[in-house]
């Protein structure tokens, strides 16, 4: 069975099989770093601009979201993908559909950066 | 595209009519429609965070919004889906493995049951300070 599984790992879905499994483990890690991040780092304390503004000025705190963000947008445009592929109609236009989300991947990850911008910055 | 091309997906004999379907047919389609919904969800997140950020005022008067209960169930409900997904998805990677494939039944609902554990873990994160510490009633 194993060695079935080395022999196919040249087809390029095998990557994309294997880095859906790879990206999963690291969003559990991620998620619990975000909610930990996000609500408990600093309990009690009032959320505002301001402590947003100081909470960003952590390196951790932008790492965390901005790769948070890359591997939710890389496992959920991948997922997408497995779903649309299910359907005919869209396994025939494979590559408008990879990179389809390869564009809309790429454009919300610039969108997700601009918004923390103005916390960073401020 | 006509109605009928979809029997396979919706007919009384296809093999996702409530009846024809098993313990592992459910684990798929709750992992899909769990995974669709955080898919849109994080375009919600990031909508949003986008009118947060806009202004000081805007951004407060958002920080209320999300006290509200309704707004809190909801985040119980994306919780909820988080955990069945992650917990699933925990279930495909050890049959990817191939750990447990013959026990597929018992592997699931033993992920279902450590799911129960942390959903009930979020709800009491979530909703203490709302129902049981005076917050909302």
């Amino acid at each position: 069975m194993a060695d079935q599984r080395i022999a196919t790992s040249k087809v390029a879905g095998t990557w994309a099989w294997f880095f859906q499994r790879l990206s999963a483990v690291l969003l559990v890690i991620l998620l619990a770093a975000h909610i930990i991040a996000a609500h408990y780092w600093h309990v009690g304390e009032e959320i505002s601009v301001d402590t947003v503004n100081e909470r960003l000025k952590n390196v951790a705190f932008i790492a965390i979201d901005y790769s948070m963000l890359a591997m939710v947008l890389l496992h959920g445009l991948n997922g997408t993908r497995t779903v649309l592929f299910d359907f005919d109609m869209f396994i025939k236009r494979r590559k408008a559909v990879d990179m389809g989300l390869w564009i809309l991947g790429i454009a919300t990850m610039i969108w997700g950066i601009i918004i923390l911008w103005p916390f960073i910055s401020g | 595209m006509k109605i009928r091309d979809f029997k396979w997906l919706f007919g009384r004999n296809s093999e996702f009519w409530p009846t024809n379907m098993k313990t592992g047919m459910w684990a798929w389609v709750g992992h899909r429609l769990t995974g669709i919904i955080l898919v849109v969800y994080v375009f919600m997140h990031l909508s949003f965070l986008t009118q947060a950020s806009l202004s000081h005022e805007k951004f407060d008067s958002l920080m209320q919004v999300t006290a509200q209960p309704a707004f809190v169930f909801m985040d119980f409900m994306l919780v909820c889906a988080v955990i069945y997904h992650a917990m699933n998805g925990f279930r495909v990677v050890l049959f990817d493995m191939g750990v447990g494939i013959r026990k597929q039944k018992l592997v699931f609902w033993i992920m279902m049951a450590i799911a129960a554990v942390l959903v009930a873990v979020g709800f009491w994160l979530l909703f203490d300070a709302g129902l049981f510490n005076g917050e909302w009633f």
